[in-house]
């Protein structure tokens, strides 16, 4: 498979998963682009448009609810980054939050991370191809690590920010 | 032969009847069509736009698809026409033609222009 093809997969899987279209269908209709480029000889983006577009023309429109949820996931990770940043600074200075330990902070936030991480493990069923039978897409646990990987990483940069800073 | 290639509007009317009816000759897969309808002189049919109107017929209960392997390289999604797309086909048929029959009676012929 070309990188073309490749890089076409990923955004059209994530556009149809943006659409809370269920794996199976997505498999199917990324089968369906990569059988008849590799027939072609076409680059995908060339034969199908771009993958968001050609996603919202084989799938229903996003419901309202699946828009509400996303953004509500959005805050919910950014104030998770805001406690865990304020939480940081608060450990390293000494200093409690609000009447708070800093370390109860930091707490909150990574509890308040873990529906994000949740919801994310959802959307990212693995997607079959039903071409073999194998996986198209890395399965969920992937999808934890890098998100768990991402917020440590995250924690460990303020860490360093406010020990630079006191 | 008009110059390639047809105006938009006039390939999204005729492709999802157009399309059923290449899948009503045999049992065929999306590039074949692809090349059935450029052979026909309906112009070079994109996959953006062909799988769409087969992805409609399919959720309509008009064709069905399976997937098989390819005797080299990837597999590929078969369409068949069901009973309904049969049914379907021969209705829509004969009201095209007379849509198309009474939609030239009201155009100029070629090279008269009223």
């Amino acid at each position: 498979m070309t990188t073309g093809t490749d890089t076409y997969r990923r955004e059209l899987v994530q556009a149809l998963r943006l659409r809370d279209v269920a794996p199976e269908r997505i498999g199917d209709i990324v089968a369906e682009v990569e059988s008849h480029v590799a027939e072609t000889g076409e680059d995908p983006r060339e034969a199908f448009g771009p993958a968001r577009d050609y996603a919202a023309s084989v799938t229903q429109p996003r419901s309202r609810g699946s828009w509400v949820s996303f953004r509500a996931l959005i805050v919910l990770s950014a104030v998770c980054g805001w406690l865990i940043s304020r939480g940081v600074f608060g450990l390293v200075r000494g200093e409690p939050l609000h009447g708070l330990p800093a370390g109860v902070v930091l707490g909150i936030g990574w509890l308040l991370w873990v529906p994000p991480v949740l919801a994310q493990a959802r959307r990212n069923a693995p997607v079959p191809d039903p071409r073999t039978g194998r996986r198209l897409t890395p399965g969920r646990a992937r999808v934890v690590l890098v998100m768990t990987v991402f917020l440590a990483a995250l924690m460990a940069l303020t860490w360093l920010l406010a020990l630079l800073t006191v | 032969m008009s110059a390639e290639p047809w105006p938009a509007e006039w390939l999204r009317a005729t492709l999802p009847l157009s399309v059923l009816a290449v899948v009503a000759e045999e049992e065929t897969y999306g590039y074949a069509i692809a090349q059935r309808l450029q052979a026909a002189g309906l112009g070079t049919i994109k996959g953006g736009t062909l799988y769409p109107v087969l992805n409609r017929l399919e959720q309509d209960g008009l064709v069905t698809s399976s997937w098989r392997a390819g005797a080299a390289g990837p597999g590929r999604k078969f369409f068949t026409v069901t009973a309904d797309g049969r049914a379907h086909l021969t209705e829509r048929v004969a009201a095209w033609h007379t849509f198309t029959e009474r939609a030239a009676g009201l155009l100029p012929s070629v090279g008269s222009p009223r």
